[in-house]
């Protein structure tokens, strides 16, 4: 059973260690506005930030470069650079749209990004970043069945930017928003799938 | 502030100008996430005040200098709209009294932010007074508090704002804009529920050791109300959604 939480809301009497928690005085509190389940401890955040973690596939722009060291822009408060290898002749323009992934993170602000691929064309997307695991979906079915139902290629980054190239990327777009909308209602991709099919039809 | 001299009565048989009884609150209504550009906001009815707060980040620190590599620094603006009825505060924009707020603000929310979490940035809070009747910092307190919770910012808890008044020795909760410009104390405090730690205390005019104590009281108490409207008004925005597709209409 999901519950929502509040800010300071008592969700243990013992000390647990969790993600989106504090221990005071032997006792654990939420820091955020979330979902809580008693039996896994964990908040999931309806709202914030992306917190980057290593292994996370980020959509971002390039902003700047310098020596083969490359700044991207990844909504993120901190910094991300991109070290261009000397093995690859790949060099990037500023305004290109990259996939890439987390390699470390320095100082919590300061990610390190590797295995780059350049996005070319199509229009990026932001949305709420933690509605991204609602919009992948379990084992990615979410986000295979967008763009098998509008034949839009789609990437998504951790990050909150979502990369569309193709197909009927109203449709996609339409979806993707809906989802951001009601990410924590039940039968969700049921509906989607529903809402696509009709539409696509049309 | 006006003199004692002309002072109406404030208290007549019990109750106040305005029909409350001494420890009421006026009626306050908070909506969540309203402005789509922000990160977080909230729009705020407080009897006749009327506030809208806003909250961005945790974002780039800029100017560049001023951010903290181990720690997040808060901004805070409070302004008065020129239209928001402000009578004898003067002006409206950057004036001596809205930096002192937005000041009292900042250090409050730093009490309650876990600033640690994000290293280098920057978060900003926004309070625009639309229509003032007393207590607007209270009330901006308070709907800041919305606003971060409902942009996801870590915080320790969801604090609220209330002020506790004195008229001759009569002790009243809430004051309207008549009662602070004719009362003989306005104390506005901001507090955790959570412990009851006080993280916004100002005084104008004085009060007894126990009078003192019987107000924290009295605000502590209030405060159970405000804090339900302030989760009340985050929840309303899930189960609006949630509602909306059991419908069916939701696209």
């Amino acid at each position: 059973m999901k519950e929502i939480v509040m800010p300071g809301d008592l969700l243990f009497d013992k000390p647990v260690r969790q993600e989106n928690t504090f221990v005071e005085n032997g006792k654990t509190y939420a820091t955020v506005m979330g979902l809580f389940e008693r039996e896994k401890g964990a908040v999931v955040s309806l709202e914030g930030a992306w917190s980057p973690r290593i292994g996370d596939i980020v959509v971002g722009i390039v902003t700047g470069s310098k020596n083969s060291v490359y700044e991207i822009e990844l909504s993120f408060f901190g910094r991300a650079i991109l070290i261009g290898s000397k093995y690859d002749r790949q060099t990037y323009k500023i305004g290109d749209v990259v996939e890439s992934e987390v390699k470390d993170i320095e100082n919590r602000k300061t990610l390190i990004l590797w295995r780059p691929r350049v996005l070319y064309g199509g229009t990026i997307l932001e949305v709420k970043p933690t509605k991204i695991p609602r919009i992948i979906g379990k084992n990615d079915t979410m986000v295979q069945q967008i763009s098998a139902l509008t034949k839009t290629t789609i990437v998504v980054g951790n990050n909150g930017i979502i990369w569309l190239k193709g197909g009927n990327i109203g449709l996609a777009t339409t979806a993707i928003r809906t989802i951001e909308d009601e990410a924590h209602t039940s039968g969700l991709t049921e509906r989607i799938k529903q809402m696509l099919e009709t539409n696509a039809t049309k | 502030m006006a003199s004692k001299a002309d002072r109406p009565q404030l208290i007549i048989g019990g109750k106040r100008l305005d029909g409350r009884m001494p420890n009421e609150l006026r009626p306050i209504r908070i909506e969540s996430s309203i402005l789509k550009n922000a990160d977080g906001s909230a729009y705020l009815e407080w009897g006749n005040n009327r506030v809208l707060a806003a909250v961005y980040g945790p974002k780039e620190a800029l100017p560049k200098h001023m951010a903290d590599p181990a720690k997040a620094i808060i901004k805070c603006k409070y302004a008065m709209a020129p239209f928001s009825s402000m009578g004898e505060h003067g002006r409206s924009g950057p004036n001596r009294r809205a930096i002192e707020i937005s000041k009292v603000t900042k250090e409050a929310f730093e009490n309650v932010v876990l600033l640690n979490d994000f290293p280098g940035s920057e978060i900003d809070i926004f309070i625009e007074i639309l229509q003032s009747d007393g207590g607007t910092r209270a009330a901006g307190i308070t709907a800041a508090a919305v606003a971060l919770a409902s942009a996801g910012i870590h915080m320790r808890d969801l604090i609220y704002a209330v002020s506790v008044g004195k008229v001759g020795e009569e002790l009243i909760l809430d004051l309207n804009m008549l009662e602070d410009n004719y009362s003989d104390c306005d104390m506005p405090m901001a507090i955790s529920p959570r412990n009851g730690n006080l993280v916004l205390l100002q005084m104008d005019g004085n009060l007894t050791k126990e009078q003192m104590s019987r107000a924290i009281e009295m605000a502590s108490e209030a405060g159970k109300t405000i804090t339900r409207i302030q989760k009340e008004a985050l929840q309303d925005v899930y189960k609006k959604a949630g509602a909306r597709s059991q419908n069916g209409n939701g696209v």
